[in-house]
């Protein structure tokens, strides 16, 4: 990282202007380096879709300047193109289970929507998506509101329905405003798949304060043509914040429509636990979109994930939410102590419940988060 | 006294021996130097496992030999001088019959992919025992049977029937030769199969003939002594010439058959000629940027294409974009010279697309399978849904940091510099890039000072590099 400065001088200069340059350059560097030291790295680490994106979004809202102007404006082509990926998965979603299950119609969209369909589909096929006009958004709705729609909606743990689709479709007309510009909200609900490596660098206590912790955070891909990245990541990390959603349990991934999302972040979980330069690495596991977990586990038991057979539910309601949560909890809580060998005796491990699209959660979770890694820091030099 | 003709350990021997042992050095030679001096990494896959079967094939051939014809004294009878184990299996199912094996397999591989046009359905770690299946059969019946005497040798009906299945195998790998003869391959595959076939039929030969001569005339020692020696030295040629890595890695072989010009491989594109597919050169025309104007418009232009490729490779999303520059070659490519094109699809998916690859891309299960299970790797539009993937995945992810980085700026500077007029323009709305590439943010805390923003004038790479 060094301060390379080599400026061209328009004419001769005085050289004391250039020994000060040259001293206020060896300043910076100095102040660098030892500012360097006291950053402590964190890692988002994860499978596809467990919410690290939001969390690091998140981060930037809370922490940060939050997001101006042209950068949520720079949102609006992505929350479009959610839009019609989602209207464009359903709908060939309906064509495929109507041609797989001939019998029955209840995948058929009727006559005048068929078309409409189509014409959707074609669009969400393309590369520039148009922007969202009224006309586009009435046939988008109708398509929607199409029986056959929803019925392949509920279905949608078989397809790759983000989980943005009820939220976006429930504020079309708002989405589609001439002057629109998204909220806070839709930002967070905008889902794009994230791509090599992004970093941001905060301090919990406010950009104003000199004092505090200051932190750098990276984000990642979480397919698994991005982890053979991560390994450039792994030296000197003072946390691990592995997010695993656990709504996931019914769905399979992206990239391989054979495997169960939970059984990879399980698999995932422990080839994390296992690494060496995370010996002592703090690791905190955020148990994320608890919020479509509530919703699922009265609809979908947990026993259709295979790690999860054992589940046996004991109420209804609230209480079996919090069952299910203490069941899936306890598995986690298993599989971290199962890899866990005698050089890891120190390691800080701990569990936090979270929707990553709650603000206020997510700053009390990582108030939280860094307390125990203060704590930690204090601990490791001998204060604590 | 007994010669060296019976108890063994004749000079002649010794000498066959260490023939063979120089034959299996340069065979290791032959197949890791290339690999060394281009330093290109270890392939994964069946490109690798074919290869080193084969070696590992070829060493059975020799030890077998050595051990079962005696050709090295010792002075007592160990439990592992078996005859069953070196003359019948060793030399068997796991030398020579997985030697050929192997090769039958790349040679269905290769009828596949340029006469079906499809990639080879069944995986290689299924393919191969299947084929090997009818060796390891023969070999549990000889050995059940044993009809086996105590110099290593069989009756006349016995030995026909071994001889069988070598011929048969290379029957089938002539058959296979010649159906795919009238393609035109841009490496010398062909050359490299007709080659393994001569050396095979010649060796079965040299075996058939010294098989005769044992047989008919045992008692003239000096040809024992011969044919042993004979023998040994032949099966040393036959792993030297049988062996080739133009099936697998075709631009290393093609390199190291060359003059060495450069240390740096080839890239598929510029083996296949496809124009326009090397370095920069001065006449690339430069571009007056809009970041407006849609990315793939924008990546036609080489110049900016190699400066947000660049971007990529720094921030580690670099093969989408890699991905797309060899797409827009294949392109380049005629319709009508599906050879050609299905050489570069072939090498896009095994660099690309094949799970594990080494440069592998993030398209959806469903994009993937297509283009893995297509019925025609020649069809134009084989990478359209992954193209358009992936170009969303830039637009949204990528594209947007690219313009606040310091690649972007150099572009541009470098832009300026060639245009006739030097007016390098204003940077208006600087925005920060959360990609490690950025210039220093307003919010670092260790901006206590508030010092003037001066141009750019570090290394923008990312710490994590380090």
């Amino acid at each position: 990282m060094g301060l390379l400065c080599s400026r061209h001088k328009r004419g001769n200069q005085a050289t004391t202007e250039e020994n000060d340059q040259a001293a206020e350059i060896e300043r910076r560097i100095e102040q660098e380096t030892k500012a360097e030291k006291h950053i402590r790295k964190l890692l988002l680490l994860g499978a596809g879709e467990s919410g690290k994106s939001t969390i690091f979004k998140q981060i930037k809202l809370l922490f940060q300047t939050g997001f101006d102007e042209r950068e949520l404006q720079s949102y609006i082509s992505v929350i479009h193109a959610n839009v019609y990926q989602t209207i464009k998965i359903l709908h060939d979603g309906a064509k495929e289970l109507a041609l797989s299950e001939a019998g029955s119609s209840k995948y058929e969209l009727s006559v005048d929507n068929k078309e409409i369909g189509e014409k959707l589909s074609d669009i969400g096929g393309r590369l520039d998506y148009p922007r969202l006009t009224e006309e586009l958004v009435q046939d988008i709705l109708k398509v929607w509101r199409d029986p056959a729609i929803q019925e392949t909606y509920t279905r949608g743990n078989e397809l790759q329905v983000p989980d943005c689709a009820d939220y976006f479709m429930e504020n079309l007309q708002r989405l589609s405003e001439a002057n629109y510009i998204p909220t806070k909200e839709d930002v967070l609900h905008a889902r794009v798949r994230t791509t090599g490596v992004v970093e941001t660098q905060f301090s919990p206590v406010g950009e104003n304060k000199k004092s505090g912790e200051v932190y750098r955070l990276y984000d990642v891909g979480g397919q698994r043509n991005e982890r053979r990245k991560w390994i450039h990541l792994f030296d000197g990390v003072t946390a691990v914040i592995f997010c695993a959603a656990i709504s996931e349990y019914d769905q399979t991934l992206f990239e391989d429509e054979n495997r169960n999302r939970i059984m990879e972040t399980k698999e995932l979980f422990e080839w994390v636990l296992k690494q060496k330069c995370f010996e002592k690495t703090s690791f905190m596991l955020f148990l994320n979109k608890f919020d479509i977990f509530e919703k699922k586990v009265s609809k979908v038991p947990l026993n259709v994930c295979e790690w999860f057979k054992d589940y046996q539910p004991v109420s209804t309601g609230k209480q079996e939410v919090e069952h299910a949560y203490e069941f899936v909890k306890k598995k986690f809580e298993e599989l971290y102590y199962q890899n866990v060998t005698c050089d890891h005796q120190d390691r800080v491990f701990k569990i936090y419940r979270t929707t990553a699209l709650d603000q206020k959660l997510v700053k009390k979770t990582f108030k939280l988060v860094d307390e125990t890694l203060r704590r930690r820091n204090l601990f490791e030099a001998g204060l604590l | 006294m007994a010669g060296c003709d019976v108890i063994r350990g004749c000079p002649s021997d010794y000498v066959a021996l260490s023939v063979a042992i120089l034959s299996f050095i340069l065979l290791l030679l032959r197949s890791t130097l290339p690999f060394l001096i281009y330093k290109v990494p270890r392939p994964k896959g069946s490109s690798f496992w074919l290869p080193a079967i084969q070696i590992m094939a070829s060493f059975n051939v020799l030890l077998s030999l050595v051990m079962s014809l005696n050709v090295v004294r010792f002075h007592r009878r160990h439990w592992w001088q078996s005859c069953y184990l070196w003359a019948v299996w060793v030399n068997g199912p796991l030398g020579f019959g997985l030697l050929l094996s192997c090769r039958l397999i790349q040679a269905a591989h290769l009828y596949s992919v340029f006469i079906k046009r499809r990639l080879f359905p069944i995986r290689s770690y299924i393919s191969l025992p299947l084929t090997l299946l009818p060796w390891v059969a023969w070999a549990g019946f000889l050995h059940i049977k044993q009809p086996l005497n105590n110099r290593c040798h069989t009756g006349t009906q016995w030995a026909v029937l071994y001889t069988c299945f070598p011929v048969l195998y290379t029957v089938a790998l002539v058959y296979i030769t010649t159906a795919i003869h009238h393609t035109e391959f841009k490496f010398h595959e062909l050359k490299d199969l007709w080659r393994g076939i001569l050396v095979t039929v010649f060796s079965i030969g040299v075996w058939v003939v010294s098989y005769i001569l044992h047989e008919t005339h045992e008692e003239i020692m000096w040809l024992q002594v011969t044919t042993r020696c004979v023998l040994l030295v032949v099966a040393g040629f036959l792993v030297v010439a049988f062996f080739s890595i133009s099936f697998s890695q075709p631009l290393v072989s093609d390199m190291s058959l060359h003059k060495r010009r450069s240390f740096n491989l080839k890239t598929m594109g510029e083996a296949l000629g496809i124009p326009d597919s090397g370095i920069l050169s001065q006449d690339d025309p430069t571009l007056d940027v809009v970041p407006n104007e849609p990315l793939d418009k924008l990546l036609l232009n080489k110049r900016f294409c190699l400066s947000f490729m660049e971007f990529a490779d720094s921030c580690l999303a670099g093969e989408s974009v890699h991905f797309y520059n060899e797409v827009q070659q294949l392109e380049k490519i005629p319709i009508n010279d599906p050879v050609k094109r299905i050489y570069m699809v072939r090498h896009i998916i095994e660099k690309y697309i094949s799970t594990g690859a080494p440069m592998e891309v993030n398209i959806s299960h469903k994009t993937r399978q297509e283009i893995l299970t297509t019925l025609d790797l020649a069809h134009p539009d084989l990478f359209r849904n992954a193209v358009n993937e992936l170009l969303q995945l830039m637009n949204m992810n990528l594209a947007k940091d690219y313009w606040s980085s310091i690649f972007f700026l150099k572009f541009k500077e470098e832009a300026a510099m060639r245009s006739v007029d030097h007016e390098l323009e204003q940077v208006n709305g600087w925005t920060v890039s959360p990609r490690p590439s950025s210039v220093r943010c307003p919010d670092d805390p260790f901006y206590q000072d508030h010092v003037p923003r001066d141009p750019p004038s570090h290394d923008g790479h990312g710490s994590y590099l380090q």
